[in-house]
């Protein structure tokens, strides 16, 4: 106990003097304020034995740099180049870490910087940007406040090989209270890709290999169903009166099916992109829930009715994966499926899990606290009413929005044919899977009754 | 194994059905998207987000998008109802409302991440706020068109209508109080740099120190010059040096020299007026270098090389009457500027323009209040990717967004409301 006294009375200590300190530094420490919004913007291009990183980002984001004035709040453009230079490496290179084959590069050489009016459009371009940072500069009697300006640097990282494996880890949230990277890869061969980051993303590959990919989306995918309360309660609504895995099996296998299905049609823009469609998911999501719970009420269900209604909410459930997906596919590099199926399974390692919980604890409480029947009901009940009020909630959202019918124009009749087309696909598949599963059942059955020749 | 196959059959049929009929829409739809095309707008309903501390906006009366694509507005809350600043009284009368700063800034998503503007020491802060322009190095112009104490008005210089006469658009020379004869430039934080013209110093339309009520600014990265619409009470364009405010040159209608003589009420069907009605209201440049002008009494832009040089005009709803239909112009974004979208206060309306012909491609909005309606469209600006951007006046006082959807072909020369029907990708 005294120790943690003199440690609480060193921590007051502390703080008084670092309060006494801030208090006593000079106001031109303060002089700048960390600006609400700031874009950054970059390109990254290996080339050779150079990996080129070209970055514009405004000078009012270099809060505690002083940059030179011909008068106040004027910039002085014959004297800022050195100062351009610091806020170049303290605010730019320092901040975005890159890696060569997960070895960070370090010591870039400053190509070159220059000051660009917030008016100049050459970042739209590697070649105007790059004609730009080494192009002529701003005339030095220009009048322009200096933070209404932006910072233009080339760097030029020494590599291995432009072939090599690129990431990036841009820590550059301090640049704002919200930084936006607006960041583009230019490997050899001409594509480009881009991405759009906010604050810190962490590490991101920018050209993945496959099992890269693959691993951050497996662990997108594991991480979803965990956070999503929604997709565990239907998850959870789906098991309480099937507790064997054996049972399980076809219930949760077409559950994944349905929701890959559509999932894979979002992320190929097959989806419909009306503003009403997600909140009419996040709304049908709540109603299958409500539905599942009532039919654990209600009692009846069986394995052969719930895969089907499985499969049914599984579409919608899937599109409700997609949406969190959208922002998320650009670190999918050239790998797309491969990401998708990644997420997938990433799901289902989730859902696994969440099986494997919930079984042994329901066995347990039915059991010992409460009678089977009565438990699945209070359990339903209770997510019936918690998801009664999302769907109320989710529809009053819903109303908000005004369904029209889209123009009669060719264009959006022949997708409305290619729909047409996956639904008789889907339609022919599912009742093909329906009278396999009839027909197994029934030889099931005749297998059981007839007798066995030992026993004639 | 029969009803497999006859299933299996049907499927087959109905796909290949289907495919056939894709495929020849997919040629028709080329067929369509080859005809008449223009750029599509979808409004934005959720733009801007609520302002903080029961701010409500006035009259807005000008937009202007930056090169970071910030959203900058100015309004006049000397335009709010009593009962619009009961919460600023002290003590508050009611929890709603009190006025918002006049200059606001925007993020894209609709944040309010900036505000700022009123009377301070150096500058005459107008009487009655009037456009706003972000120029190509940040800063913000304004203009104003507030009169001040207002004498009596002579009987020749009486509105021409009771629209006139409500909306106080039509000055005419005389002795009527003319306070705000200046433009002023402010940084982005509001920091004053520079005013052109003094409050009521303005000797009219070939007074070359003052300004007369003027409506809106144009910096021209080029030269480093403002052009300013001037205005409601002078009846000419005049160009200064940005930075130090050097008097350039001036010119009226067809390029003549402007005079103040009244010339009387609008009359559609009368030959087109020989100078410019009050106010002109916009002077733009396009990347070819043309200024274009908004003669807005006289429902038409004028079209002028820089110099003052006129080369052609076009008229626009030429019945309209009252305040007119030429109220403020946007370019569109693609290189070589191919539309001009005219906001028509008058109408209500949106006009997709193409800049070679100047002919009305197709319209949108509608009068009302309800997001992609207008009451009083004033203004018009756009960001880089081709959104718009606009603000209302009289009692619409609200600025909205329009998002651009593409170009699609025109179906319709009057498409009403643009409310959204797809979510952007």
């Amino acid at each position: 106990m005294p120790t943690q006294k003199i440690s609480t009375l060193r921590v007051f200590g502390a703080a008084a003097i670092m309060a006494a300190l801030l208090l006593s530094s000079p106001l031109s420490t303060f002089a700048h304020t960390i600006p609400n919004d700031v874009t950054l913007q970059a390109f990254v291009k290996p080339s050779g034995a150079h990996l080129y990183l070209l970055v514009r980002v405004p000078l009012k984001a270099m809060s505690d740099m002083e940059f030179p004035e011909r008068e106040p709040g004027s910039l002085d453009l014959a004297r800022v180049d050195p100062t351009l230079r610091e806020g170049a490496t303290r605010y730019v290179s320092d901040a975005i870490e890159l890696y060569e084959n997960d070895i960070r590069l370090l010591n870039p050489q400053i190509v070159d910087t220059r000051v660009a009016l917030e008016s100049d459009r050459s970042f739209t371009s590697y070649e105007d940007a790059l004609a730009h940072v080494t192009g002529p500069r701003l005339p030095d009697d220009t009048s322009v406040a200096w933070d209404q300006t932006l910072l233009d640097v080339l760097f030029d990282y020494p590599i291995h090989s432009d072939k090599s494996n690129f990431a990036i880890h841009p820590q550059v949230a301090g640049l704002g209270l919200r930084v936006v990277t607006v960041l583009r890869f230019l490997p050899p061969g001409g594509a480009i890709r881009a991405f759009e980051f906010v604050d810190d993303p962490g590490l991101v590959r920018l050209d993945p290999r496959w099992y890269q990919a693959a691993a951050r989306f497996v662990d997108m995918g594991f991480l979803h169903i965990l956070d999503g309360t929604d997709h565990l309660l239907f998850l959870f609504c789906l098991i309480i009166p099937f507790r064997r895995f054996r049972e399980l099996i076809p219930v949760v296998t077409s559950f994944t099916v349905a929701h890959s299905i559509t999932l894979l049609a979002s992320a190929y823009n097959l989806g419909p992109s009306a503003l009403w469609f997600p909140p009419l998911i996040e709304m049908l999501i709540a109603l299958s829930i409500v539905y599942m719970a009532l039919e654990n009420i209600v009692g009846g269900a069986t394995v052969h009715r719930r895969w089907i209604i499985a499969f049914g909410f599984g579409l919608v459930h899937g599109f409700g994966f997609s949406f969190a997906l959208r922002q998320t596919l650009q670190f999918a590099g050239t790998h797309l499926l491969t990401s998708l199926l990644s997420f997938n399974l990433g799901v289902e390692l989730g859902q696994l899990l969440i099986l494997a919980l919930l079984i042994p604890v329901l066995d347990l409480l039915f059991r010992y606290v409460v009678a089977e029947r009565m438990g699945t009901i209070i359990l339903s009940a209770m997510v019936a009413h918690t998801a009664w009020h999302w769907m109320i909630d989710r529809w009053s959202v819903l109303r908000r929005y005004q369904f029209e019918w889209p123009a009669l124009q060719a264009a959006p009749l022949a997708t409305a044919l290619r729909w047409m087309m996956l639904l008789v696909i889907l339609a022919g598949l599912a009742w093909f899977l329906w009278g396999e599963m009839r027909h197994r059942a029934l030889r099931g059955a005749a297998g059981k009754a007839a007798p066995s020749p030992r026993n004639v | 194994m029969n009803r497999k196959l006859y299933v299996g059959a049907v499927v087959l049929v109905l796909l290949a059905a289907l495919g056939i009929a894709a495929s020849l829409l997919d040629k028709k739809a080329a067929v369509e998207a080859a005809a008449v095309q223009a750029p599509r707008f979808e409004v934005d309903p959720m733009w801007p987000k609520p302002l903080p501390n029961h701010w409500i906006l006035g009259e807005t009366i000008g937009v202007s998008v930056d090169g970071q694509d910030h959203i900058w507005i100015i309004h006049r809350a000397g335009s709010l109802e009593a009962n619009e600043r009961a919460g600023a009284a002290n003590p508050p009368n009611a929890q709603c409302c009190a006025p918002a700063p006049p200059i606001l800034e925007f993020d894209e998503a609709g944040n309010l991440i900036g505000h700022w503007g009123g009377p301070g020491q150096g500058y005459d802060w107008p009487d009655s706020n009037h456009g706003i322009t972000v120029d190509y190095k940040g800063n913000v112009w304004i203009g104003g068109n507030g009169r001040g104490a207002q004498p009596a008005r002579p009987a020749a210089a009486a509105p021409a209508s009771a629209a006139d006469a409500q909306n106080s658009e039509n000055v005419s020379s005389g002795t009527a109080s003319y306070n705000d004869n200046m433009i002023l430039k402010f940084t982005q934080n509001g920091k004053f740099l520079m005013q052109i013209g003094k409050p009521n110093h303005s000797k009219g339309s070939n007074d070359v120190e003052n300004l007369r009520l003027p409506a809106k600014t144009f910096i021209d990265k080029q030269t480093n010059e403002v052009y300013v619409a001037d205005g409601y009470g002078n009846h000419r364009v005049i160009v200064f040096d940005a930075d130090t405010g050097q008097y350039k040159r001036h010119w009226g209608a067809y390029g003549h020299k402007p005079d103040d003589a009244n010339l009387g009420p609008y009359d559609p069907n009368a030959p087109p007026a020989q100078q410019f009605r009050n106010p002109v209201h916009c002077a733009e440049i396009s990347v070819d270098r043309f200024l274009y002008v908004c003669d807005r009494i006289n429902d038409r832009i004028q079209v002028f090389k820089p110099d003052g040089t006129f080369i052609k005009e076009a008229f626009f709803n030429k019945a309209t009457k009252g305040s007119g239909s030429v109220w403020d112009i946007a370019f569109s974004k693609d290189p070589q500027q191919k539309y001009i979208f005219l906001a028509d206060g008058m109408n209500d309306r949106v006009h997709i323009i193409d800049r070679n012909s100047l002919e009305i491609v197709t319209s949108f909005g509608e009068g009302g209040r309800q997001p992609g309606e207008f009451y009083g469209v004033h203004s018009i600006s756009i960001d880089s990717k081709g959104n718009l951007f606009t603000t209302e006046t009289w009692r619409g006082q609200r600025v909205q967004k329009f998002v651009y959807k593409g170009m699609a072909p025109v179906t319709t020369k009057d498409q009403g409301v643009v409310w959204p029907k797809a979510a952007a990708k």
